[in-house]
C-alpha cells in the first residue's frame, strides 16, 4: 500500500526562497574553483622555479667525489707512499645511548683512553665530534659490528710509507687531511692531490641515488710521482749511515748519492730519522733533512777546487813540485799549518797528503774574482736548484770583501760554507770531464748537458789525485772497495760553536766517486760529533762511502773495474753487510 | 564522442605507462649504483693488497730475512763470477 505525500503542496514547506540565494551559492562554488584554478596556475607557472627548487632541497643532494692521491715511485716503480682506506669515527653526543661495557669496549677498540671517550660523549650540545681519525679498515668493522646508535664512521682514507724511515726524509708525510707536510708530499703538493670532482643526485626516501640531476663532474686523480731514488739504494745507504752514527756515537749523519751521469738523486738519508707512519712525539732533530739544511764549512773537501782552478789558470800541473816545509805558513799575521809537516810535494801529493800550505800556495796565485766565479760555478753560495723545503744556499762571501787570509782559509775550507747536499752536487764535475750536471729528484730519461767549470783534462787529472788519496799513503784507505776504484777526499773540521771553534766537537765527511776511469756515482758521507775517539773523515765517513759504494754499483750493475782476487766460499765467513 | 574516449584512455594508459617507466629507471639506476660501488670496493681492496704485497717486500724486510732465516750473505765482486757476453750473441 502506498501512500504519497504532495510535500510541494504542502504550505508549511513551501518557502518563499529568494532567487538569488541559489545563484549565490553558485557564484561562491564558481569563485572557490576560480581559486583554486588561479593557484594551481601560481604553483605550476609562475611559482614553478621556487616549488621546484624546494623539491629539490629536499631530495637532490650534492655528493662530493674525492680524488686519489698520486702515489709516490722509486726510479724502479716500487711504491714509496700509497693510499690506504682509514675511515675515521665521528658521533652525535646526544644520541649515543651506548652501556658503560659498550663504551669500554670503544674505547678499546679504537685506543682511545675510556675516560678520553667519555667526555668527549659528555657534551651533549655538540652535534658532531670526531672520536678517533683514521682507523684501519678491520677496527672500523668491528666498530660497525658494536651496532651503537650515534656513532658513525666516515670513509677516508690515509698514507702507507712501506720504507718508512729510510725514506722519510725524502718522502716526507701527509698530514690527516692528506695535504702534504713535508719531503716530497709537501714540495709536489699540487700534483700529487688532483681535484675532487662533484656530482648533483637525487635520492629517495631510503637514502638510496635514484637519479644523476646533471652532468657529474668526475673527480682528476693526483697523478703519481716516480723520483730518481732507487728504493735498495735508498735503504742501504741508510742503513749504513745509521750503523755508522751508532757505532761513532755520533750525534747524526746524512749521505748524498747522486748518479754522476744524469744528475739523478739516488738516493739521500739522514739519521736520526722517523716513521713517517708513526708521528708522535717527533723532534726537530728526527726531522731535520740535514743533507739539505745543515750547512757546516767543507774544510779539506773544498781542496780539489782550489788545486784544479790554478792548473786551469795554466800555472801548475799535476807532477808540479811544492815546497810545503816547514809546515806553515803566515800571510797578513795568521798563521796556516799542516796538522803532519811535509817537505816537497807534488800537487798530487797535496791533494793525497792534504797539505793545507801547499793548497794555500796555489790559491794565492789565484785572482780573489777568479777563485769565487770557479766556486759559485760549482754551485757553492748558490741554491741547489731541487725543489725542496728548506734547502740552503750556503756562504760564499761576495770576492771584494775578502781578505787575503780569508781567501787562503777558503781554499782549505774555512770560511765558508755548505750543506752536503751542494758539496756532493759539486763533486760532480771532477765525475764529469769538468762540467757541472743540473740535479734532479724525478725521474730522468733525456740526456742532460752540464755547465762546464773547468777543462776536461784537468777535471780527469783531479780524479787520479782523488783516486791517490785512497791508497796507501792517503788520508782515507778505508774509503777503498771490493773490485771497484774509488777517489774521493776528506773533510774533518772543528764544529764552530758561538764565535769560534770548538775544540772537541767535530764533523767528518768523505765525498768521492767511483769508478774512477767512467765514474757513475758520487757519493758524499757526513758523520756529526763522532765521540767514540775517532773523528776523522777518513776514519768514520769513509767506511760509509765504501760500502754504499760497493752495493750501488752491483745494484746498477756496473762491471767491476779492478782486479779481484776471487774468495772461494768453503767457510762462509759472517760478514757485515 | 567516441574518439574522444579512446583518446582519453590512450592518454591515460601513457600516462601510467610513464610512471611505471619511471620507476624502473629509478630502480634500475639504483642497481648501477650499487654494481659502481662494489667495483670501487673491489678496486680498494685491490690496491690494498698490492700495498700489502709491497709491504712485505721492502728491502728492510727482504734483507732481515735473507740475513737471518735464509744465511744469506751480501754478493761481493770478489765471490762473483762475471761472464761476458760474445757480440751478437743472444743474452
Amino acid at each position: 500500500m502506498s501512500r504519497s505525500v504532495r510535500y510541494g503542496a504542502s504550505p508549511l514547506l513551501a518557502s518563499p526562497t529568494p532567487v538569488w540565494r541559489s545563484k549565490f551559492i553558485v557564484a561562491a562554488i564558481a569563485l572557490g574553483f576560480a581559486v583554486l584554478a588561479g593557484r594551481a596556475a601560481y604553483v605550476q607557472v609562475l611559482g614553478n622555479e621556487f616549488y621546484q627548487r624546494q623539491g629539490e632541497v629536499r631530495f637532490a643532494r650534492t655528493l662530493e667525489l674525492p680524488a686519489s692521491r698520486g702515489r709516490i715511485m722509486d726510479r724502479h716503480g716500487l711504491v714509496l707512499a700509497y693510499n690506504v682506506p682509514a675511515p675515521s669515527i665521528w658521533a652525535i653526543p646526544e644520541d649515543v645511548n651506548a652501556t658503560p661495557a659498550q663504551l669500554a669496549q670503544l674505547a678499546r677498540l679504537m685506543e682511545v683512553p675510556l675516560p678520553e671517550l667519555q667526555k668527549k660523549l659528555a657534551d651533549e650540545d655538540k652535534t658532531f665530534v670526531w672520536l678517533k681519525r683514521q682507523v684501519s679498515e678491520p677496527v672500523a668493522r668491528q666498530i660497525a659490528e658494536l651496532g651503537l646508535k650515534g656513532i658513525y664512521e666516515r670513509k677516508g682514507y690515509k698514507r702507507q710509507y712501506p720504507d718508512g724511515e729510510a725514506a722519510a726524509h725524502v718522502v716526507g708525510f701527509a698530514n690527516v687531511e692528506n695535504l702534504g707536510q713535508e719531503g716530497v708530499e709537501l714540495t709536489f703538493e699540487k700534483q700529487l692531490s688532483g681535484r675532487a670532482g662533484s656530482r648533483r643526485v637525487i635520492k629517495d626516501r631510503l637514502g638510496r641515488v635514484v637519479e644523476d640531476v646533471r652532468e657529474q663532474v668526475p673527480p682528476v686523480d693526483g697523478q703519481d710521482l716516480q723520483l730518481s731514488i732507487d728504493s735498495k739504494v735508498q735503504f742501504f745507504a741508510y742503513q749504513k749511515l745509521r750503523d755508522a752514527v751508532i757505532e761513532h756515537k755520533a750525534a747524526a749523519g746524512s749521505v748524498v748519492v747522486l748518479d754522476a751521469q744524469s744528475g739523478e738523486v739516488l738516493a739521500l738519508a739522514n739519521y736520526p730519522s722517523y716513521t713517517p707512519d708513526k708521528r708522535v712525539n717527533l723532534s726537530g732533530a728526527q726531522l731535520r733533512n740535514r743533507a739539505l739544511t745543515d750547512t757546516f764549512e767543507p774544510g779539506s773537501t773544498m781542496k780539489p777546487f782550489a788545486v784544479t782552478m790554478a792548473m786551469d789558470k795554466g800555472l801548475v800541473r799535476s807532477d808540479s813540485m811544492i815546497q810545503t816545509a816547514p809546515g806553515r805558513l803566515t800571510i797578513g799575521g795568521a798563521t796556516i799549518s799542516d796538522a803532519h809537516p811535509q817537505g816537497l810535494l807534488s800537487v798530487a801529493q797535496v791533494i793525497q797528503k792534504s797539505s793545507n800550505v801547499g793548497t794555500v800556495k796555489l790559491a794565492m796565485q789565484l785572482q780573489p774574482k777568479e777563485m769565487w766565479e770557479g766556486l759559485a760555478q760549482a754551485g757553492f753560495g748558490q741554491k741547489p736548484n731541487i725543489p725542496f723545503p728548506g734547502a740552503v744556499s750556503g756562504r760564499l762571501r761576495p770576492h771584494k770583501t775578502w781578505r787575503p787570509i780569508e781567501q787562503a782559509t777558503m781554499s782549505y775550507g774555512y770560511g765558508l760554507s755548505s750543506s752536503l747536499f751542494q758539496l756532493t752536487h759539486a763533486y760532480t764535475v771532477f765525475a764529469r770531464d769538468g762540467d757541472l750536471v743540473p740535479v734532479s729528484l724525478l725521474k730522468t730519461t733525456e740526456p742532460v748537458a752540464g755547465v762546464r767549470v773547468f777543462q776536461d783534462k784537468n777535471a780527469t787529472a783531479m780524479r787520479q789525485m782523488l783516486q791517490l788519496v785512497t791508497q796507501p799513503g792517503g788520508t782515507a784507505q778505508k774509503a777503498q772497495t771490493i773490485g771497484y776504484s774509488v777517489g774521493g777526499k776528506t773533510g774533518t773540521t772543528h764544529k764552530q760553536e758561538g764565535k769560534g771553534y770548538s775544540a772537541k766537537k767535530y764533523r767528518g765527511f768523505f765525498v768521492g766517486l767511483a769508478p774512477i776511469e767512467n765514474p757513475r756515482i758520487v757519493v758524499g758521507v757526513m758523520i756529526d760529533e763522532p765521540s767514540n775517539g775517532r773523528y776523522y773523515g777518513g776514519d768514520v765517513a769513509a767506511p760509509v762511502f765504501a760500502e754504499t759504494v760497493q752495493q750501488t754499483l752491483r745494484m746498477m750493475g756496473v762491471p767491476p773495474d779492478m782486479a779481484v782476487k776471487p774468495q772461494i766460499v768453503t767457510n762462509p765467513v759472517a760478514e757485515s753487510f | 564522442m567516441r574518439l574522444n574516449l579512446v583518446l582519453t584512455l590512450a592518454v591515460l594508459g601513457s600516462a601510467i605507462y610513464l610512471v611505471h617507466v619511471q620507476y624502473e629507471s629509478r630502480r634500475l639506476y639504483v642497481e648501477l649504483e650499487k654494481a659502481g660501488a662494489q667495483a670501487r670496493k673491489l678496486e680498494i681492496a685491490h690496491e690494498s693488497l698490492q700495498a700489502e704485497k709491497r709491504a712485505q717486500a721492502t728491502p728492510l724486510r727482504v734483507e732481515k730475512i735473507a740475513k737471518e732465516t735464509l744465511q744469506m750473505r751480501t754478493v761481493t765482486p770478489a765471490i762473483t763470477h762475471y761472464v761476458t757476453v760474445k757480440e751478437g750473441a743472444k743474452p
